[in-house]
């Protein structure tokens, strides 16, 4: 395999994927904490900080400086949720030295701006830079305000909100405008400073790279300053017990748009880990491909969306049927999703469907080693879990499906909420 | 086929164009098992007008057309559908349409890309439509047009195109309105398919773990035989070289106003494109990229959340610079970016900054190579305005900081400047 992970300390794990697919290397650095109300925000704001100055760097403009300067390396860095927690994540990419227009070693040194960035902050009067933390608190408060502005995306996101209303997961992963106000430079850098401590840390290298590698990140003054820590995080769980509903909640609201957008929430009852395999097949067959079952009879048969689908998210084992229809259509679409579902349920669907449902996961699963930053992700994904799946293994249990599982799957899909962004 | 070897970034390209005018590009890439074939016509929604060379018959056409028979190209006379055909043999398929042409194109990561490339060739040059199934299109495309509506993003753009060209059809919406398709029948789809889906006018691009030799040969094995055709003629009204109006505003719902600041470039020069379009990347950076004092100063100022996109977008028929973005106020960005080009032009290019951005764009242009997909969709997206696309990495250094001055004071003309923006309600 040419995956491999090393724990460097407690809660700090270099992991290194060899790969002569590409023209770059890239490199991440990964903090996972858990996802509160109580930090949330400051975890968005902070990787905006954070990326503002080091220590060797003080400003943003110095740093893009040095990137330009190694052939456009470029750094990106932003926050997510995979499931219960939250991650802070930096990535830079770099072009192999190989493909440079002369010899030059930029990978060594783009590793240690990716390491200043995070962990060596520009610091004043013995906190986080003021002006600073103050002109990115004005910009996350767009940023949050900016929810609206993907029509699609925002539907989506309230109807998880609203499913998970008291709980982490329905928490808006940039935060809350409330919040920032108290935000200041002495808070946050009390918080980041807390994080250094507690946050799990992954390091992640991808590319051509040889033995040195590692060594040089072993070595590196800010790693071994490092200290081991329990990490606080959640290992995601694989059951989660939903509570059967008997009625969905139907929340309906408005705003300035002129195709509705239609999301329905589903819970997964008692899914167990393999049941997980099962779920991502009966997801396609319901509306994950051009074959499914919305696609081919909400779009193609009855003409009533352009977008029709529904995806599957594992973590937290809910599906998401998304449409985007007439608004008039509401009903009417409605009522030929649940039939779907039934048939589903019924067992309306062939060996053929499951075979090419099956094909469709295992060529996108394999294809995951053809983008770096995919890779990346599945390998951490991995490191979330309880469990270490490599890919070979994960096509084989999707492989293994049989068309009662998928049955069992049908019969344990309820209809949580039913959200519908109209005018 | 003639060999186009890439030292520097370590690629060859293969061309054949075969006697029946179909030309073919392979792009063999070892060490990936991603493949990649896309097949594209030179129609997109910007050829509104032509005469048929069959009949010398002058069509007109209703405006989205072009997107209207990608959508249509699918559905086959036994009643399957080859998106699904395909999907179903794990491949992941799909087609685009823009202003100057329309592909279809599959991903493969497993054995079945020959089974994929039969039904991919078979489906391109076999089109069914009915007035069925072209009626029956009109509700899927329409709720399209309609998610497009409310996209500001989508908007913004389409207000620039109107502020830039008085005629010119880039300025339509690819997909046409809901009134435009209403006028589609089957006859101005076969009329639009027999002009331009003959090789003559296509070109296709596969890239990923090939031997080129015999992938040719296995193209040739499935191309139906045809007979030759001369050339389209296609009919665009002329566009003068002043721009249509200074600024276009709307209101929609956006947190923060988004705003496009377009700049009407001269029709581009096949010879000297290229050359012009790194010098445009490197003159853009510079003036507003990431490191510039400009984005530094809107930045702490507020103005602006991030760095704004910087394009440069031609093809033969109109050639423009674009720089988008958010801002709570544009016509500051606006009235500051203007006097960061006229400084420019008085002060001339720094020596060191022009070098540095010169590694940057290099190193963009590296990344590329990356995907077996971003490297076949550019060979295509380039074929039909004739360029080569390893040229970019060919011609790098060619491009000094005498001629990015020559080419600053040439196109950032405030004369040729315009501005959309897209206000909250």
């Amino acid at each position: 395999m040419n995956y491999k992970k090393e724990e460097l300390k407690q809660g700090i794990t270099l992991h290194k994927i060899n790969t002569n697919k590409f023209k770059t290397n890239l490199f991440a650095v990964f903090l996972t904490t858990k996802l509160d109300r109580e930090s949330v925000t400051k975890n968005a704001l902070l990787a905006a900080v954070l990326r503002r100055g080091t220590k060797k760097m003080p400003t943003q403009e110095e740093i893009s400086i040095n990137l330009e300067n190694m052939y456009g390396a470029s750094f990106d860095c932003g926050v997510e949720k995979t499931g219960d927690n939250q991650i802070l994540k930096f990535y830079l990419e770099s072009i192999n030295n190989e493909f440079l227009p002369s010899q030059e070693n930029v990978s060594k040194e783009c590793l240690e701006i990716l390491f200043d960035i995070v962990f060596n902050p520009f610091l004043e009067d013995s906190k986080l830079k003021q002006e600073y933390v103050d002109r990115e608190k004005e910009n996350l408060k767009q940023i949050i305000q900016g929810k609206i502005d993907n029509k699609s995306k925002y539907a989506y996101d309230r109807c998880i909100e609203e499913m998970y209303k008291d709980a982490p997961y329905g928490l808006y992963k940039f935060g809350y405008i409330d919040d920032l106000e108290h935000i200041n430079a002495q808070n946050l850098y009390d918080h980041y400073r807390e994080l250094m401590k507690s946050a799990k840390i992954d390091i992640f290298v991808s590319g051509d790279l040889n033995e040195q590698i590692s060594n040089e990140i072993k070595n590196n003054e800010i790693i071994k300053n490092l200290q081991g820590r329990t990490p606080q995080y959640n290992v995601n769980v694989e059951n989660e017990s939903k509570p059967r509903i008997s009625e969905p909640r139907v929340i309906s609201e408005s705003m300035q748009v002129t195709q509705g957008k239609l999301i329905l929430g589903l819970d997964v009852l008692n899914n167990k880990k393999e049941g997980k395999y099962w779920t991502s097949v009966y997801n396609v067959i319901l509306g994950g491909s051009a074959n499914s079952k919305m696609f081919q009879n909400v779009r193609e048969k009855a003409s009533l969306a352009y977008s029709a689908g529904s995806t599957y998210l594992r973590q937290k084992d809910n599906i998401f049927i998304k449409c985007g229809i007439d608004i008039p259509n509401y009903e009417k679409t409605l009522e030929l999703i649940k039939e779907q579902l039934k048939q589903m349920e019924n067992g309306e669907f062939t060996e053929e469907d499951i075979d090419n449902a099956k094909l469709l996961i295992a060529s996108s699963v394999g294809s995951i080693p053809e983008a770096q930053d995919s890779e990346i992700t599945y390998y951490f994904s991995q490191e979330l879990s309880d469990e270490f799946i490599s890919i070979e293994d994960y096509i084989k249990r999707i492989n293994e499906v049989t068309k009662e599982q998928i049955l069992d799957i049908a019969k344990n899909v309820q209809i949580n909420t039913i959200y519908f962004l109209k005018d | 086929m003639k060999i186009i070897e890439s030292t520097k970034i370590k690629e060859k390209a293969y061309f054949e164009k075969l006697e029946n005018g179909l030309n073919i590009i392979i792009i063999p890439k070892q060490n990936t098992n991603k493949k990649y074939v896309i097949w594209g016509t030179n129609f997109g929604s910007i050829d509104n007008r032509f005469i048929m060379p069959q009949t010398n018959e002058e069509v007109f056409i209703p405006d989205g057309v072009a997107h209207f028979l990608e959508h249509k190209m699918f559905e086959q006379e036994n009643g399957t559908n080859s998106l699904d055909v395909l999907m179903a043999l794990g491949l992941d398929a799909n087609a685009y349409t823009t202003n100057d042409h329309t592909a279809y194109l599959f991903e493969c990561s497993s054995d079945k890309f020959y089974e994929g490339l039969d039904e991919l060739m078979n489906y391109v040059q076999n089109p069914y439509f009915t007035n069925e199934n072209v009626e029956k299109e009109k509700g899927i495309i329409g709720q399209e047009i309609m998610m497009y509506d409310d996209d500001p993003g989508f908007k913004l753009y389409l207000n620039t195109m109107d502020c830039l060209y008085h005629k010119n059809p880039v300025k339509l919406d690819i997909a046409g309105t809901i009134e435009s398709i209403s006028k589609i029948n089957p006859d101005v789809l076969y009329k639009c398919y027999n002009t331009f889906y003959h090789p003559s006018n296509m070109t296709l691009v596969v890239c990923g773990d090939f031997k080129p030799e015999d992938l040719l040969e296995e193209i040739k094995r499935r191309l139906q035989p045809k007979e030759n055709q001369g050339e389209i003629k296609r009919i665009y009204e002329s566009e003068d070289e002043t721009i249509n109006k200074k600024s276009k505003e709307t209101n929609m719902e956006v947190s923060t106003p988004i705003f496009m600041i377009g700049i009407k470039d001269k029709l581009p020069d096949s010879d000297e494109i290229v050359k012009k379009h790194i010098a445009i990347e490197i003159l853009l950076n510079m003036l507003i990229g990431k490191s510039s004092d400009l984005y530094k100063e809107l930045y702490n100022s507020g103005d602006l959340l991030s760095e704004p996109d910087l394009d440069y977008e031609f093809s033969k028929l109109y050639a423009h610079i674009l720089v988008g973005g958010q801002s709570k106020n544009p016509e500051l960005v606006y009235e500051k970016f203007k006097g960061e080009i006229s400084k420019f032009k008085k002060n001339g290019l720094d020596e060191g900054h022009f070098e540095r951005i010169k590694r940057k764009i290099y190193g963009d242009y590296v990344v590329e190579y990356n995907s077996v997909a971003e490297i076949a969709r550019m060979f295509l997206a380039d074929s039909f305005k004739g360029i080569n696309s390893f040229d970019y990495i060919e011609k790098f250094n060619t491009v000094t900081r005498e001629y990015a001055e020559q080419i600053l004071n040439q196109v950032f003309s405030e004369d040729r400047m315009a501005i959309s923006i897209i206000r909250p309600k």
